[in-house]
């Protein structure tokens, strides 16, 4: 078997946009490029985590994995399964296999369910259990994994009577309780209380130890990323542009974006009240539907020289062993950023 | 000088179910040009304190107690028609958590910015529109904004155009409430720079209200933890987030529990457990249940806020004995 | 969902309704309608006033056009009501061949207008002698007829003592009278009853006065023959003004017909609602959760059925057809499920796009999962709320085809009172108590379910809740 549990080549998604009537005569279409061509590979056991701005096509890409969207072009295969194409039949096994947590746990559960019902579609849907008992035993037992005991004192709550991060347990537990191989995480903790979101995350870890998971981890949140993945990928308006291990990619980024991303940061540390904080990026992100020529993130580089809008746009190429940039420039970057802080 | 102090503020919540106590006895001041940061997890009254600092309590809240004195006058005692003409927005303005996504989606900027400044001051058309341009000047933002829809804005270009407008009339001091929790890094960033460079530019005071320990981190010259109510602890950025630590246990472990870019952890810290129902809240510190130092006293009795350096203020049992 | 899920659902929605005044005002009087239409049979002197509403014999002891009998208490002189003497002191003997029965029926009298007629209705078998008498209060004996039937089998006896008593009036007329008065009068123009009840004095017929008191009728039956006989002998006092609602031009009783007409109003209106509201929801649920294609066709079709006005189209259907109450609720049904589909579809495509519905997705919920288990409950009270909104609507619709007279003529409704009303000229009489009472009924059933549907609205619906 592979050491690769979900790899995804060249994948694509694009939306159309209304056209007006003139377009439509001259029978023009136009595309939101919500994902526009990306690939990597998911190890097994290992945490994946995807970052970006909002409107980067990181959702989307959960969304495409998850096969809630039908991708524009490409390959995603599972357990070196092409999963691209699936039936109905395939598609339902398929879902056994991989899990979704959603952003947020409150709307990703329908408010008139009790936890009981809330744990137990699953298993009617996958007909796992043959009696109400045995499905309430299953349920239990997610809720035991998840660390919300004792499970009864849940399981005839509604979800609005739970608290944010039992809420999000709740939702972890409905995904585990299909012992799925994979899980795709939505920015699961950040709409959850400070004071609780580091236990959730240890409590997904113990989890992926225990059960052997491996995780997509989708958020925009840099720190969080760095303590929940091990290796994590960059996007910016629908490509990867950097993709490493955690510690390299934020310890020694490679590209400009990833720089200001990590720049951009808060740090609580005293002491920068009175300082402003450079962050090495120009204007705002533009829209997908109008992507830039040559490469997307030039507009905005304050490294850009003519070859990054004139050539095409760079691939992602593995510059460090492990870690994959897509800028032509990034060595001449790296010299002037060393320059600028011994000067 | 544009000094506000607030003294035993008390704001309830009068619900069907009973009675939330949503500020319950909080005090501070504020100095002229200082930003004061306020933080705490979500429902420990932060946002009802920023509506009762303008005296406009969200229904059924109610204020029942305390005084807010600006310059030495209570505003809690003024008429609804004073702190419309003398208070609101002349003096004290807030930015409003969200604000930028409630902006009309029918009219142009020109039009809502407009709206705003002369429902609180007559102001010819001319005058204002002045006004406008150059507080857009001060924001970042080009004139020609005015002509264009919100949907045409970005995240960053909304909150900017939200803050322009809580500066029209020049008020002193102005409360930020979560002015940066929608927004991406890069753009989050740049609005902090911009409040810090207004605050040089016009001399205002903030009140900076967030969740975000980090982002507080860099603005805030002192620093108040609410929990479930009340205040934990006030201290200057130094004393919180300086290698001394803080002294609130609270504190401690909400530091703790905030994931670092640049350090690898194995393990990082939480607090067990929820934030209490304020309904009903624990007797004495409304810490002690999730408190891993709790002590005997700390269940029975409720720690006031005390002085243990200059400018440091905590409520909790532990640090006086020490 | 389990029990006591729904327990606890209705009683946090009780909780709710109970504190909207209007709400409970709708379900007070929703719990008088479904009481009136249980105590039909109690509530109504003719229990048969719904079957045999077309039935003249069925009415024919009632007075025509009577007005309500509370009128009385507006009035200075007081028109005798409509009763039935049922309760007689009998007394019977049985011989051999014979059986002599003896009933006396007591009858208050206090009115200043007598009454129309005094009916004996009985039932008997055989050869059968009756002998009716009046007993005066003013020690007077009549004896109204001498009367002789046959029957062959055992028949309903009706004797009316105005027509019976004719040759008796004159008797008594002839010695109390003024004869010159007596002289310029045909027989034939008095009225025997109105005679049994004013003192007996000069001018009797020119200026009657009243004998009030108790009067009593004696009757006495000889039935001849092994099997003869005469039971249950009761008598109608047909009067001048009648019961709670007065009667028609077709002396129908029109409390009964308004009583008789509520469980059909109430069939018409819920059951019309229920269904098309259901079609409704899942029609506009199916529409929006599927979407593209499917969504277009099945709004086209919506957009169809909406603009056809029904009220034609019923007209047209009403007159080709036999009208019947079911084609009418059938038609209703076709056409009125279009009032929710919009507002269903748009809450669909709206739930659609909730993140449950995405994780449901994401769990591999099939179609029909998502809409029954995830959609449609949502939709439940929106349900609720149209269905009741819907309930006057179908009323006045049934009540409008009925008042250009295509009703159901096996049944009596509110609209048919109406349009009978309409017919017989009772505006133009002055008949109110014809039209009142069912325009009325009709009104207060509406209010009662549009107060129900408001009230729902208000709690179910959250975009108008207020805290």
């Amino acid at each position: 078997m592979s050491e690769f549990i979900l790899e995804v080549e060249n994948l694509k998604k694009w939306f159309p946009i209304k056209r007006s009537l003139g377009e439509l005569l001259r029978g023009q279409r136009r595309w939101v490029r919500a994902v526009d061509g990306i690939s990597f590979k998911i190890k097994q056991g290992e945490a994946f985590g995807l970052i970006g701005e909002s409107g980067c096509g990181k959702t989307t890409t959960g969304k495409l994995i998850m096969k809630l969207l039908e991708p524009t072009d490409g390959q995603i295969v599972f357990k070196e399964k092409d999963v691209t194409c699936l039936n109905s039949e395939e598609l339902q096994e398929y879902r056994r296999g991989v899990q979704m947590i959603f952003q947020d746990p409150y709307a990703s559960m329908n408010p008139r369910f009790r936890i009981r019902e809330v744990l137990s579609e699953p298993l009617y849907i996958h007909k796992i259990g043959t009696t109400e008992k045995e499905k309430m035993k299953l349920a239990a037992k997610a809720l035991q994994e998840v660390k919300l005991t004792p499970p009864e004192e849940f399981m005839d709550r509604y979800p609005h009577m739970l608290s944010g991060g039992q809420r999000q347990r709740v939702a972890t537990a409905r995904t585990l309780i299909l012992s799925p191989s994979f899980v795709v995480a939505d920015e699961p903790v950040s709409m959850v209380d400070l004071s609780t979101r580091a236990e959730l995350l240890q409590m997904m870890k113990e989890v992926q130890h225990v059960l052997g998971l491996t995780y997509l981890y989708i958020t925009h949140d840099l720190s969080t990323a760095r303590y929940f993945t091990d290796r994590i990928a960059v996007m910016y308006l629908g490509k990867i542009i950097e993709m490493g291990s955690a510690d390299e990619v934020i310890d020694h980024a490679l590209h400009p974006y990833t720089k200001a991303l990590i720049a951009a940061v808060p740090e609580p540390v005293s002491g920068k009240v009175g300082i402003i904080k450079e962050v090495p990026i120009k204007g705002e992100i533009p829209s997908a539907a109008e992507i830039p020529q040559g490469c997307r993130f030039h507009p905005r580089c304050l490294y850009a020289k003519p070859e990054c809008w004139d050539q095409e746009e760079p691939e992602l190429f593995e510059a460090e062993p492990g870690h994959f940039v897509a800028c032509r420039r990034y060595k001449e970057i790296k010299k002037d950023s060393i320059n600028e802080k011994v000067g | 000088m544009d000094k506000l102090e607030v003294k035993n503020l008390k704001l309830y919540y009068y619900t069907s179910k009973g009675v939330i106590r949503g500020v319950d006895d909080v005090s501070f001041s504020l100095g002229p040009g200082e930003t004061l940061g306020v933080v705490g997890e979500s429902g420990c009254g932060k946002t009802t304190l920023g509506t009762a600092l303008l005296n406009m309590p969200t229904p059924p809240g109610k204020i029942v107690g305390g005084e807010i004195l600006l310059d030495g006058e209570d505003i809690l005692k003024l008429t609804e028609n004073d702190l419309r003409k003398k208070i609101r927005w002349e003096k004290i303005s807030m930015v409003f958590q969200g604000a930028m996504n409630c902006l009309t989606p029918v009219y142009n900027i020109r039009k809502q910015m407009m709206e705003t400044i002369q429902f609180h001051r007559e102001m010819e058309k001319k005058e204002a529109e002045e006004r406008i341009k150059k507080y857009l000047n001060l924001v970042g933002l080009s004139e020609d904004v005015l002509r264009r829809y919100p949907h045409e804005l970005s995240g960053g270009m909304k909150q900017r155009i939200v803050i322009a407008t809580a500066l029209f009339l020049e008020p002193k001091i102005v409360i930020c409430d979560e002015p940066t929790t929608a927004l991406d890094v890069v753009v989050q960033a740049q609005i902090i720079n911009l409040l810090k460079e207004l605050k040089e530019k016009l001399n205002l005071s903030f009140i900076f209200i967030t969740h975000d320990l980090s982002t507080e981190a860099e603005v805030a010259d002192r620093i108040m933890i609410m929990y479930a109510g009340k205040v934990a602890e006030i201290g200057t950025n130094q004393q919180i987030y300086g290698p001394q630590g803080a002294a609130h246990p609270y504190t401690q472990m909400l530091m703790a529990a905030t994931p670092r870019l640049h350090q690898r952890v194995d393990n990082l810290a939480f607090i067990p457990g929820t934030p209490p129902d304020l309904l009903s809240p624990p007797s004495g510190c409304r810490f002690h249940p999730r408190c891993p130092q709790v002590m005997e006293r700390c269940r029975i009795e409720e720690p006031r806020l005390t002085e243990i350096e200059p400018a440091h203020t905590v409520a909790c049992w532990r640090c006086f004995h020490e | 969902m389990n029990i006591k899920g729904i327990k606890d659902n209705f009683r946090d929605f009780w909780g709710e309704f109970s504190k909207v005044k209007y709400g409970m005002v709708g379900l007070v009087l929703f719990f008088i309608f479904l009481l009136i239409v249980v105590l039909e049979p109690i509530l109504i002197p003719f229990p048969e006033a719904g079957k045999r509403w077309r039935d003249i014999t069925y009415w024919e002891d009632n007075p025509k056009n009577a007005a309500p009998a509370w009128t009385n208490w507006f009035t200075t002189k007081k028109l005798t009501p409509q009763s039935i003497l049922d309760d007689p002191e009998i007394k019977e003997k049985k011989a051999a061949n014979t059986q002599v029965l003896e009933a006396v029926f007591k009858y208050d009298y206090f009115y200043d207008v007598p009454p129309i007629d005094l009916i004996l209705r009985a039932t008997g078998k055989g050869l059968i002698n009756m002998v009716i008498e009046l007993e005066r209060p003013d020690g007077l004996t009549l004896e109204v007829t001498k009367k002789s039937i046959k029957l062959s089998s055992e028949a309903p006896i009706r004797v009316s003592l105005d027509k019976e008593g004719t040759s008796m009036v004159g008797e008594f007329l002839k010695s109390y009278e003024d004869p010159v008065i007596l002289q310029g009068i045909s027989m034939s123009t008095v009225k025997p009853v109105e005679v049994f009840f004013v003192q007996a004095q000069n001018r009797l017929l020119d200026n009657p006065v009243p004998l009030k008191g108790e009067y009593r009728i004696k009757l006495t039956s000889v039935a001849v023959g092994s099997n003869s006989f005469l039971k249950e002998p009761e008598i109608t006092v047909a009067g001048r003004v009648f019961g709670l609602m007065g009667t028609d031009a077709s002396k129908r009783d029109i409390w009964s017909g308004v009583i008789a007409g509520t469980k059909w109003a109430l069939l018409i209106g819920l059951l019309t609602s229920a269904v098309a509201v259901v079609i409704g929801v899942f029609y506009g649920v199916t529409s929006a959760y599927f979407g593209g294609t499917v969504d277009q066709v099945m709004m086209r079709l919506y957009e169809i059925f909406q603009s056809i006005p029904l009220l034609p189209v019923m007209i047209v259907v009403s007159a080709v057809f036999k009208p019947s109450i079911w084609t009418m609720i059938l038609m209703m049904c076709s056409f009125f499920w279009v009032s929710s589909v919009r507002t269903v579809r748009s809450m669909g495509l709206q739930i659609k796009e909730e993140t449950y519905v995405e994780a449901a997705h994401a769990l591999g919920a099939s179609n029909r999962r998502i809409i029954f288990k995830h959609m449609v409950p949502q939709l439940i009270p929106y349900a609720f709320a149209s269905m009741a909104l819907q309930v006057p609507v179908s009323i006045v619709y049934e009540a409008s085809i009925s008042l250009i007279g295509l009703g159901d003529a096996t049944i009596v409704t509110w609209g048919q009172i109406l349009h009978d009303a309409m017919q017989g000229g009772a505006v133009l009489q002055g008949i109110w108590w014809w039209i009142v009472p069912p325009g009325l009924f009709i009104a207060i059933m509406g209010m009662t379910f549009a107060f129900l549907g408001f009230a729902m609205d208000t709690i179910l619906n959250p975009k108008l809740k207020t805290r």
